[in-house]
C-alpha cells in the first residue's frame, strides 16, 4: 500500500496564497488576542477564588458546574475532595463585593440549600505569571539554540526558515485559541511544546532533502528544487502526520484539560505540516532564487 | 555478518533485561496487596520498592500542591530590638505598597524609611549604624529566612513519607510544595504551617541507657517464652525470621552488649565477626537479647541503628509495656537522616542515630538569637568549621546554669523532635556566646546553623494557595485518558502493519520497545510522570514512528529504482540517517534546554522527550536494522515486505 506515489505537485506556486491565508488568520488572531477576546487563561494563570464547600446531601461535580453556569458564572473548576460531599470550587475571578458572591451562593443553594462554605480565599495570579515567563524564556532559548544548530548543519538562511515556521505555528495555534476561547492551562503549555517539537521535526526532514538535492540536483531554480524535495518527502509527511493525527483525534474524546490538550495538538499537527511546506520552504526561495548562474 | 548480528541481538537483549529489571519494581509495587506491603515494611524493604517504582505526579495520582509565602514584614518587625509607632507605620505602609504593586517588601520599606527620614540604627542596633548597611543585613536575613523555612518544611514533609516531594523556591519569598498521593490535606496543612520547635535536651547517662536497653531485652525475651502478648510475640518471631532468612544481613546486628553500649572510644563496627560463626552467635543473640541485637556500637550514649533495623526498633519502642520501662522523664529520639559510615570491611552502610534524652526541654530554642557558621580562629579550633551561637540575656542566664551543672554531659539539639547533633558540654558558658565544634565540613556546620536559627526569630509562613486534586475527578479523567491513549496506540500499530506490512510490524516492535525503555529510564532516575510527561510520550511515539517511516520511504524509493533488497535496505538506512540525525538532535537540544530552564510542567515534558528521542535512536535504527540483517542473512530475498 502506498499513498501519493511519484507526485509532481507544484506546491510553491500556491505558497503566496497559502501563506496569505494563514497570515490573515494570524493577524486577525493577534488583533483578537490583543484587543478583542484575549486568551482564555485558566485559573493557573489568572488566580481567582478558591472555595471549599461542604454539601449535606449527595451531589456530583457536574450538578455544581451546571448550577454555576445557569447563574452566569463561567469557567468554574469543580473538584471533589477526598471527604464526602466536599468540593473545591475555583473561579477565575476574585471579588469580595456582592455580585459574584451572591451568584455563587444562589447557584450553590439551588443544588443544596444547606451547603456550608468552609473556606473562601483568593489565590494569586503571580504564580501563573512566573511560570509563564519561565516557559517563554525556555522556548526562546531553545529557538536560538536550534537556529544556531541549523545554521551550522545546513546553510545560515535555513535557520531563518525553520524559526519562521515554528513562530508561525505557535502564533497560528494561539490565534485559534483566541477565536475558540479554549482555556490556556499548564497542559496547554505542554501541547505548545509538543507542537514546536513536531513542526521542527517536519521542517528538518524537508530541509534534509533540500540539502541533499542541492548537492545532486540539476535544477536551476530554488523553486523547482524545493518543489521536487517536497514531492519526494510528501509520502512520509502524510504518513507521519496521519499517525500523529489519529493519536490526537482519539485523545480529543477525553475531557477536561486532556481534551484541550488534544485540540491544541490537532491544530498543531495541521499547522506544523502546513508550515514546513509553505513557510519553511518558500522562505528559502525568497532568500535565494537562483542556485547556479546559468 | 551473522556473527555481527549475534552481537547486536545480545545488546538488544541486555537493554530489554535492564529495562525489565528497572520496571519490575513498579510492577511489583503496583500489584502488591496491603498485607504484603506491611510484611515488607517490617523487613524494612518496602522503601526499596517504593523508591524504585515509577512515580505518578499530582495530576495523574492526585495530592496536594501548596504555595507558601514568607511573611517578610513580620520578620522585619521581629528583627527590630525595639519598636515604636513610626517603625510600625513604615512597615505597614511598605506592606500595603508591596501588596498592591510588584515591588518587593524590603524595597518598599526602604522607600518609606527614606521618605520619613527614619534612622534605623535606633531599632536595629545589632545590624549596623548606617541605614544602607542595615538594609543589606535585612535583605540577607530575608534570604536566610527562606532557606530556614525550606529546611523546616523539608523536615516536616519527610514525616509524611511522600516519595520525591517537590519543594522549591519560587520568586523571592515563595516556596512551592507538592505532595503527590497525600490523603489527609488537613494534616499536611497543619504540619507545614506550625512554626519550628527548637529545644535543647540533655542526654541521659549512658549507664542508665544501657541498663534500660537490658531491661527491654529481658522483657522481650520473657514475652517470647510466655507468648502472653500476641503482638509482641509476633514481632519477635518476625525479627528472628529475619535473622534466619537473611543471615548476611543479620551479621549487621551481631554485637556484644558491651559493644552495643560501649562507653568511650571503642572502634566503630567492631561487631564484624568471623563469617563462619556469625550465624550461630547471631541466632543466639537474637534469642537472648532481642532488642540490643538490633542496635550497633555506640559512642558516648549515641546508639547507631542500621537503616534496615529502624522500623523494628521503632515498633519495639512504641509498645506500651516498653514505654512503661522507659523512665517517665526521658524519651528516645532519632536523627533526621541516616548517616553513612564505612565499616571495617570497607563496605559503607547507612545508620540512624538513636538518642536517649530528657523528655522535657532543658532550654527552649526561642532564646537563640543567632547562629553563624565560620572557620574557628581561636586556639583549639583554629581552621576548623565551627558554629557560633548567641542567646539573649535570659537564655544566657539559664544556659550558664545548665552548662555549669552538667559539664561533661552531652546536650541534644532537637528540632521538631529530630536530634541534629549532641555536642559535649566542655565547660560552663555564661556569656550566652557558645561555640560548637566537631563538624566534618563547612556544609555540616552551615546546616546546623540553619537548624539553630530555625528556632530563632521564625518568619511566619503563610499558605497562599493550596490545591487538592480530588481523586474521583482526577481518576475518571485519567482512566479515560489512559484508555484513549491505548486505543490510539493500537490504531497506530495496526496502521503501520497495513501500510508497511511485515516491515510495519518491525517498526511496531521498535515502537513498543521504545516506550518500554522510556518508562524504565524514568523509573530508574526516579522521575515523576505527569500529564506534560505523557505529552512527551506522545511526541516520542510520533518521532519513533517517523524515524521508521523515513527509512521505509527511502527503501521503497530505492526498490523503485530497481535495486536489490539488500542494497535497497543499505542505502535506505544510510540516506535516511542524516534526516533522522538532524531531526532528533534538534529535539535533543530543545528538550535539554527546556529541562535546564523550565520548571514544573515544562521540565516534565522535556525529561520524557529526551529519554524518548535517545531511545528512538536505538530502537528505530539499531533494533530494526538488526532484524533486517537477520532476515536477509539467512537467504537472499527477492522481495521485501514493505
Amino acid at each position: 500500500m502506498q499513498f501519493l506515489k511519484d507526485t509532481h505537485f507544484k506546491f510553491t506556486d500556491y505558497s503566496t496564497r497559502a501563506v496569505g491565508i494563514s497570515l490573515t488568520v494570524i493577524v486577525i488572531g493577534i488583533i483578537s488576542l490583543l484587543f478583542v477576546r484575549g486568551l482564555n487563561y485558566s485559573i493557573d494563570f489568572t488566580g481567582g477564588t478558591l472555595a471549599q464547600i461542604k454539601f449535606q446531601r449527595e451531589v456530583n461535580a457536574n450538578q455544581i458546574r451546571d448550577a454555576l453556569e445557569s447563574k452566569g458564572v463561567q469557567k468554574s473548576v469543580v473538584q471533589q475532595t477526598n471527604r464526602k460531599n466536599e468540593y473545591l470550587i475555583r473561579l477565575p475571578e476574585y471579588s469580595q463585593e456582592g455580585g459574584l458572591k451572591n451568584k455563587v451562593n444562589q447557584a450553590l443553594a439551588s443544588v443544596d440549600p444547606n451547603f456550608k462554605n468552609l473556606e473562601t480565599k483568593g489565590v494569586g495570579p503571580q504564580i501563573g505569571e512566573e511560570l509563564r515567563q519561565d516557559a517563554i524564556m525556555a522556548i526562546i532559548s531553545a529557538l536560538i539554540a536550534i537556529a544556531i544548530y541549523i545554521a551550522f548543519r545546513f546553510k545560515y538562511y535555513f535557520a531563518l526558515g525553520a524559526v519562521a515556521a515554528l513562530v508561525h505555528d505557535v502564533l497560528f495555534t494561539l490565534a485559534i485559541f483566541s477565536f475558540a476561547q479554549f482555556q490556556i492551562s499548564i497542559s496547554t503549555i505542554a501541547a505548545f511544546l509538543t507542537i514546536v517539537g513536531y513542526s521542527l521535526n517536519d521542517t528538518i526532514v524537508l530541509y534534509d532533502r533540500i540539502r541533499e538535492n542541492m548537492k545532486t540536483s540539476r535544477t536551476f531554480t530554488m523553486k523547482d528544487l524545493i518543489d521536487d524535495s517536497i514531492n519526494q518527502v510528501i509520502s512520509r509527511t502524510i504518513i507521519t502526520s496521519l499517525t500523529t493525527f489519529v493519536v490526537v483525534v482519539v485523545l480529543s474524546f477525553a475531557f477536561g484539560e486532556v481534551k484541550i490538550f488534544a485540540y491544541a495538538m490537532i491544530i498543531g499537527v495541521i499547522t506544523g505540516t502546513f508550515s514546513s511546506i509553505y513557510v519553511a520552504g518558500p522562505i528559502l526561495i525568497a532568500w535565494k532564487r537562483k542556485l547556479k548562474s546559468s | 555478518m551473522f556473527k555481527k548480528t549475534k552481537v547486536r541481538f545480545i545488546i538488544i537483549a541486555v537493554v530489554i533485561l535492564l529495562s525489565g529489571y528497572s520496571l519490575y519494581w513498579s510492577f511489583a509495587y503496583a500489584t502488591m496487596s496491603e498485607q504484603e506491603k506491611e510484611t515488607l515494611r517490617r523487613k524494612g524493604q518496602l522503601d526499596k520498592y517504593k523508591s524504585r517504582a515509577l512515580h505518578l505526579g499530582l495530576d495523574l495520582q492526585g495530592g496536594m500542591h501548596l504555595t507558601l509565602e514568607m511573611d517578610v514584614p513580620t520578620l522585619v518587625g521581629n528583627l527590630a530590638s525595639n519598636k515604636d509607632a513610626s517603625l510600625n507605620q513604615a512597615i505597614q505602609a511598605a506592606k500595603k505598597a508591596s501588596n498592591q504593586t510588584e515591588v518587593q517588601f524590603i524595597d518598599a520599606f526602604e522607600k518609606q524609611v527614606k521618605q520619613n527620614n527614619i534612622k534605623l540604627a535606633k531599632y536595629f542596633s545589632d545590624y549596623g549604624y548606617k541605614n544602607s548597611a542595615i538594609f543589606d543585613k535585612l535583605r540577607q536575613e530575608a534570604k536566610d529566612a527562606r532557606s530556614r523555612a525550606l529546611e523546616k518544611i523539608r523536615n516536616r514533609v519527610n514525616q509524611f513519607g511522600v516519595s520525591e516531594p517537590v519543594i522549591q523556591k519560587q520568586g523571592s519569598n515563595r516556596i512551592i510544595v507538592e505532595l503527590a498521593g497525600i490523603e489527609d490535606p488537613e494534616r499536611a496543612r497543619q504540619l507545614l504551617q506550625r512554626t519550628a520547635n527548637l529545644e535543647f535536651k540533655l542526654m541521659k547517662d549512658p549507664q542508665v541507657t544501657q541498663s534500660l536497653i537490658q531491661s527491654i531485652d529481658r522483657y522481650l525475651k520473657s514475652g517470647e517464652v510466655s507468648q502472653l502478648d500476641s503482638i509482641q510475640g509476633d514481632t519477635t518471631e518476625s525479627a528472628s525470621e529475619d535473622s534466619t532468612a537473611e543471615i548476611k544481613e543479620a551479621q549487621d546486628t551481631t554485637v556484644d552488649v558491651d559493644e552495643v553500649l560501649g562507653i568511650g572510644g571503642q572502634e566503630e563496627d567492631s561487631g564484624q565477626k568471623d563469617t563462619s560463626t556469625a550465624a550461630v552467635v547471631d541466632k543466639e543473640m537474637m534469642k537472648e537479647k532481642p532488642f540490643s541485637s538490633l542496635l550497633r556500637n555506640s559512642q558516648q550514649g549515641m546508639i547507631m541503628v542500621p537503616k534496615k533495623n529502624k522500623y523494628h526498633v521503632e515498633q519495639i519502642l512504641q509498645k506500651e509495656a516498653v514505654q512503661n520501662l522507659i523512665p517517665y522523664n526521658s524519651a528516645f529520639y532519632w536523627s533526621p537522616e541516616p548517616e553513612t559510615r564505612t565499616l571495617r570491611s570497607g563496605e559503607t552502610r547507612e545508620f540512624y542515630l538513636l538518642y536517649h534524652l530528657n523528655k522535657e526541654a532543658d532550654l527552649k530554642g526561642t532564646y537563640v538569637t543567632g547562629a553563624q557558621a565560620s572557620l574557628g580562629g581561636s586556639r583549639g579550633a583554629a581552621g576548623q568549621p565551627i558554629v557560633n551561637m548567641t542567646m539573649n540575656n535570659r537564655g544566657a542566664k539559664e544556659f550558664a546554669q545548665l552548662t555549669g551543672s552538667n559539664v561533661g554531659r552531652r546536650m541534644g539539639i532537637v528540632l521538631d523532635n529530630n536530634v541534629y547533633m549532641a555536642p559535649n558540654i566542655k565547660n560552663k558558658i555564661s556569656s550566652g556566646r557558645t561555640m560548637i565544634e566537631g563538624f566534618d565540613d563547612m556544609q555540616e556546620a552551615k546546616d546546623i546553623a540553619i537548624v539553630l536559627r530555625a528556632g530563632a526569630l521564625p518568619a511566619p509562613v503563610d499558605i497562599i494557595s493550596e490545591r487538592t486534586v480530588g481523586p474521583t475527578l482526577g481518576q475518571a479523567a485519567v482512566d479515560i485518558g489512559v484508555k484513549l491513549i491505548i486505543i490510539s496506540f493500537i490504531l497506530v500499530i495496526i496502521f503501520m502493519g497495513i501500510y508497511y506490512k511485515k516491515s510495519g510490524l518491525i517498526a511496531d516492535f521498535a515502537l513498543i520497545l521504545n516506550l518500554f525503555i522510556v518508562m524504565a529510564v524514568l523509573a530508574y532516575f526516579g522521575a515523576t510522570l505527569t500529564l506534560p510527561g505523557v505529552a512527551g510520550l506522545i511526541l516520542t511515539v510520533g518521532i519513533s514512528v517517523d524515524n521508521n517511516v523515513l527509512i521505509f520511504e527511502r527503501i521503497r524509493e530505492e526498490l523503485a529504482k530497481g535495486k536489490t533488497v539488500k542494497s535497497a535496505i543499505d542505502s535506505g538506512y544510510s540516506s535516511a540517517f542524516t534526516a533522522i540525525w538532524d531531526a532528533n538532535f534538534t529535539t535533543i537540544i530543545t528538550s535539554f534546554i527546556l529541562m535546564q530552564f523550565g520548571t514544573g510542567p515544562v521540565k516534565g515534558f522535556a525529561v520524557t522527550l529526551l529519554a524518548g528521542v535517545i531511545a528512538s535512536f536505538f530502537t528505530a535504527i539499531f533494533v530494526t536494522r538488526t532484524i533486517y540483517n537477520y532476515s536477509t542473512s539467512k537467504e537472499v530475498k527477492q522481495e521485501l515486505s514493505i
